[in-house]
């Protein structure tokens, strides 16, 4: 465990030093962050200058719930990228070979070998969203409430990186899994939102099948001191057991891998 | 004990099919169909610690996929692989300490990071201690000619640069088995020449086990002692190099310069015409079906004979036609302990193909 962390270290210190090489790219980068999360909070703020109460919710609220949102989904930008493009970019090219002739787990070499940048705007965006918001909502951030919010935002950020682990496994079938990470990932879209103001059926699928739900409304509910039982508390399990379900598919689809030709 | 064990190794990739066109594409994702195909078929064998193997076969015989399964890679369809007696798939980390592999062009370096900073990467994956990195860093920079490349860039180098730096990365953990998967592929002679030695001294020095592909026959010539011959995926020769010329090398071309123009004559038995012009006939037989002096007693007893050569069938030349599938249709499986001669001295080959 040690010497992953501090291989990990290096691999993020590299990764940083050609970030700065190419500084137009991270500048860009970091722009179009902005740009794309400030349409996202466009939207809302838009419906909610006509509505002022969104199925009970204020705007306050709403945004607790958004930054939320951003702040889980930073972190798989962040450490986890590579999820995206591994059969793209590393079964089709032949470069995942190298991964699996190194004496590191090849999971970990895939996710050391990226750290994308623009996280770190989801990651600023949605930490101001979260500080402002409760900040107007009189949320007292006192131990209980800070440890609460970190493991939500930690197992949120799970959820993402497992259902983005268990979809790219299929690119070691019909290799560029970009599609069906997208389907998935896309979902989250509807997690921006409160989950009450949908039918139980989209609830169902929030919570249970793709549950991105465990990170924005479960734990904003938690933090605005509503209640919905114990689903606040489950965010953690849901996050390991997707976790869980996503390596052994990954073992399983590595037993499958065919490499290239040559 | 061997450190390579392959037994009755196997692999079938299983290639989609598609019809053209979008309704094919439509049809291959409702109903995808499968067409099996059998990269490698049934191959055996050992290579013991220090030995210098060249793994030789045309592209597609299943080189790359044998290395691939080798290396841990690829899981084998069948049959079973011990490297320094563990399976390479399921012990993945701790087989992986022990080997080196390049592969042809892809290189394992950081393309935008200096050599030395890639290099010390590698080093800090394979937890080599820092001054044993430092001593074999001076040492590599020396015979590989790094020196001055240490702080530029992967990506502005030469593509002989850029495989000089690769092996420098590859043996930086000082492997006990090196796979080297076409290492010489599109460099000037003097790079190879850099290569090969650095191989060799590898080899000699730490005892490294080094398992070579390539189409190169200088690097075989210069490199290996033994070698394995692949085709369609069987194993058709597995022996010394300097037993391929007499087992398969059974043309010899004669040459004759006449007096006056060739017009006809008749040819002697086993014997083939490869070229002729106005006062030049190059023949080509058999020598398991006739001797160099038929050939010429017949031909001069034709035709007046100015002077003649005999040539050696090079090793260029055998392996074409091996690849050729010449041995297939002889049926010939070749092994090291096979060469059994038969009566009329002609080295047997109606060996166990299929066996």
């Amino acid at each position: 465990m040690p010497r992953y962390v501090s291989l990990y270290s290096l691999f993020l210190r590299q990764r940083l030093k050609i970030l700065m090489e190419y500084r137009v790219n991270f500048f860009i980068g970091a722009v179009s962050t902005l740009i794309e999360q400030t349409a996202g909070l466009l939207t809302v703020w838009v419906v909610m200058q006509r509505i002022p109460l969104l199925n009970g919710w204020t705007y306050e609220e709403l945004l607790l719930v958004y930054g939320l949102l951003a702040l889980s989904k930073s972190l798989t930008y962040l450490f986890a990228d590579n999820l995206w493009t591994v059969g793209r970019e590393y079964i089709r090219t032949g470069g995942f070979d190298r991964f699996l002739v190194r004496p590191v787990d090849p999971l970990f070499h895939l996710l050391a070998d990226r750290f994308d940048h623009q996280g770190l705007g989801h990651l600023i965006i949605g930490g101001i969203l979260v500080s402002t918001a409760s900040a107007r909502l009189g949320i007292t951030w006192d131990l209980p409430h800070l440890l609460y919010l970190v493991v939500a935002v930690l197992s949120g950020g799970l959820i993402f990186i497992g259902l983005n682990l268990i979809t790219c496994v299929s690119a070691f079938w019909i290799m560029d899994s970009v599609p069906v990470t997208r389907v998935v990932f896309d979902m989250n879209e509807f997690a921006k939102y409160p989950l009450s103001m949908y039918n139980r059926g989209v609830q169902f699928v929030l919570t249970w099948l793709v549950p991105y739900g465990f990170a924005s409304f479960y734990p904003a509910n938690y933090l605005l001191g509503r209640d919905v039982g114990v689903l606040v508390w489950l965010g953690p399990a849901v996050a390991v057991t997707l976790l869980l379900i996503g390596y052994r598919l990954w073992l399983f689809g590595l037993r499958h891998y065919a490499s290239t030709g040559s | 004990m061997p450190v390579i064990q392959a037994e009755n190794l196997s692999k079938v990739f299983h290639i989609p099919q598609k019809d053209p066109g979008v309704a094919g594409a439509v049809k291959a994702l409702f109903r995808p169909r499968f067409q099996p195909k059998v990269a490698v078929d049934d191959v055996s064998f050992q290579v013991a610690e220090g030995e210098v193997v060249g793994y030789i076969g045309v592209n597609g015989a299943g080189k790359s996929t044998t290395i691939k399964m080798l290396t841990g890679i690829l899981v084998p369809s069948g049959g079973q692989v011990r490297i320094l007696g563990r399976d390479p798939h399921r012990e993945r980390v701790a087989n992986a300490r022990d080997i080196g592999v390049v592969f042809g062009q892809r290189t394992q370096l950081w393309w935008d990071l200096a050599l030395t900073e890639s290099l010390g990467m590698v080093a800090r994956i394979y937890d080599v201690p820092p001054t044993r990195y430092r001593q074999l860093l001076d040492q590599f920079a020396e015979i590989l000619e790094l020196k001055d490349l240490l702080h530029v860039p992967i990506r502005t180098m030469s593509l002989g640069q850029k495989m000089r730096a690769e092996l420098a990365a590859t043996l930086i953990h000082e492997p006990k088995i090196v796979y080297l998967d076409e290492p010489t592929i599109g460099l000037d002679l003097i790079v190879k020449e850099r290569i090969r030695e650095f191989i060799q001294q590898q080899n000699r020095e730490q005892g490294t086990t080094v398992i070579l592909t390539t189409h190169d026959l200088g690097d075989i010539e210069t490199l290996c002692r033994r070698v394995l011959i692949i085709d369609a995926g069987k194993l058709i020769y597995d022996g010394p190099l300097s037993l391929i010329k007499e087992r398969f090398g059974k043309f010899r071309e004669i040459t004759f310069d006449t007096a006056s123009p060739v017009t006809t004559f008749t040819l002697p038995t086993g014997a083939e015409v490869v070229a002729a012009e106005e006062r030049k006939l190059v023949l080509r037989f058999d020598r398991t079906r006739a001797t160099a002096s038929q050939v010429a007693a017949s031909l001069m007893n034709q035709l007046e004979v100015v002077d003649f050569s005999l040539a050696e069938p090079d090793l260029a030349n055998i392996i074409k036609h091996i690849y050729q599938g010449a041995l297939r249709e002889d049926g010939g499986r070749r092994t090291e302990d096979g060469g059994r001669k038969a009566e009329d001295g002609r080295p047997e080959l109606q060996a166990s193909l299929g066996r």
